[in-house]
């Protein structure tokens, strides 16, 4: 044997374990490329991870872009509002013509069924009383199918616009607040036009109508929706004439009286929302 | 029991009318000045020990002359606030004639006279001008709030009583 023999038996002895390292890397080293060299195994392995991180950036986007992308479209809308109305307009135009097609269409059955009783008792009621009073039979077919609705009543003291007792369908308002806003409008108005004796008597807003009637020290604002017109006006006329004389007579046996006693009265004479 | 009462207040342009009810009814109080038109109703309730009062508080806009003021606006008050700004002479030399035209004409209607901006003026200044201010019931400040709850107290003790 040798010197080199000795060496390489001395080698084997010494290096076995490295030998044996290195022959494991080497067999990595080979899986690790046919993964990577591989689409099937490389899928396997990396999409589970795109798909959690794809699942993060999701529910990420609303926090972290969304304010950049609603001021972006803020900006946009603002640049250029009329393309904006523009392509809303046929959206809204064809709702709006469903909308009044349809109570066109409501309105003609309810003028149908009118019609269809006209030699009814009530039809020759109305014809006389179109007769005696004036006013015209179409009038008077409009306002019974028309559903006046009584939305709000305010007694309001005139100079001061202090409420004095309302009633409500529905409370929408500060009351209070409105009836001083209310006899600013009107003393403007009355003020401005130098009428002596003229009261404001109406104010109209869209679907609603404020039916003011003035007396002494009080007035009454009625908030009404749907038809108003003249046998309408006259009716609530009349209501109103026999609330406050009511209610006078009320104030001049009790003049202690109490908000809550013309409320009472008020919901005596408008309970009936429909006029 | 609740009863409702109706404050005007009253003066010149600029001199704090709104500062004092937004800083009454609100407690804020901003350096924008924005001119009244017509008429702002505001409301505040007030407890007393006897009774719940509901102010009802109109700041109407400011006229140098206050025979020019709409009438309807003050009519049916039971108190008024007649407001001027200390800094601006033009806004109280007449303040004897502005108040004799409200007690000839609304009599038995209770008026607070206010000095406001009470925080731009020293006391010399209050005591250089002390004769013009003999009639002042409180000086306030609707920036720093002082004496403004005071004023409205005080009015709705004296409309009530």
């Amino acid at each position: 044997m040798n010197e080199n023999d000795k060496l390489n038996i001395l080698k084997d002895i010494l290096l076995t374990d490295d030998r044996e390292y290195a022959e494991t890397i080497a067999n990595r080293l080979k899986a690790l490329e046919r993964t990577l060299h591989t689409r099937s195994e490389l899928e396997e392995r990396i999409d589970p991870i795109i798909k959690t991180k794809l699942e993060e950036f999701t529910s990420e986007i609303p926090r972290t872009l969304g304010p950049t992308i609603t001021e972006t479209l803020k900006i946009e809308i603002k640049k250029s509002k009329e393309q904006v109305v523009e392509a809303l307009y046929p959206i809204m135009g064809r709702m709006i013509k469903k909308y009044v097609l349809q109570e066109i269409e409501l309105l003609s059955e309810r003028v149908s069924n009118q019609l269809e009783n006209s030699f009814s008792a009530k039809a020759w009621k109305r014809k006389l009383k179109a007769l005696f009073t004036g006013v015209r039979e179409e009038d008077l077919i409009l306002s019974e199918i028309g559903n006046t609705s009584v939305e709000q009543v305010f007694v309001i003291e005139k100079n001061s616009g202090i409420l004095l007792g309302n009633y409500a369908k529905t409370e929408t308002i500060d009351k209070e607040m409105f009836s001083g806003m209310l006899t600013a409008i009107k003393s403007f108005v009355e003020d401005a036009f130098r009428g002596k004796g003229q009261n404001l008597e109406l104010i109209e807003y869209e679907l609603y109508h404020i039916h003011i009637q003035s007396f002494v020290s009080y007035y009454v604002a009625v908030v009404v929706s749907g038809q108003y017109n003249t046998p309408i006006k006259n009716k609530l006329q009349d209501i109103i004439f026999s609330f406050s004389q009511n209610f006078l007579s009320l104030m001049i046996y009790n003049p202690d009286i109490d908000k809550k006693d013309i409320v009472n009265e008020l919901n005596y004479y408008f309970k009936n929302d429909n006029i | 029991m609740t009863i409702s009462k109706k404050i005007v207040l009253l003066g010149h342009f600029g001199v704090g009318k709104t500062s004092l009810v937004r800083r009454f009814v609100e407690n804020t109080f901003s350096d924008n000045y924005k001119v009244t038109i017509g008429v702002h109703i505001l409301k505040k309730e007030m407890d007393l020990p006897e009774n719940q009062v509901n102010l009802i508080i109109w700041d109407i806009e400011g006229n140098e002359d206050i025979t020019a003021t709409r009438s309807s606006y003050l009519m049916g008050s039971h108190g008024f606030i007649y407001v001027f700004d200390t800094t601006r002479k033009s806004t109280f030399e007449n303040l004897k004639r502005d108040l004799d035209h409200l007690k000839n004409n609304y009599n038995n209607v209770p008026i607070i006279v206010v000095g406001n901006k009470n925080d731009l003026i020293t006391s010399a200044y209050l005591k250089e001008n002390s004769s013009l201010f003999e009639q002042v019931d409180y000086f306030t400040s609707a920036r720093t709030g002082k004496n403004v709850e005071l004023i409205f107290e005080d009015l709705t003790k004296k409309m009530i009583s």
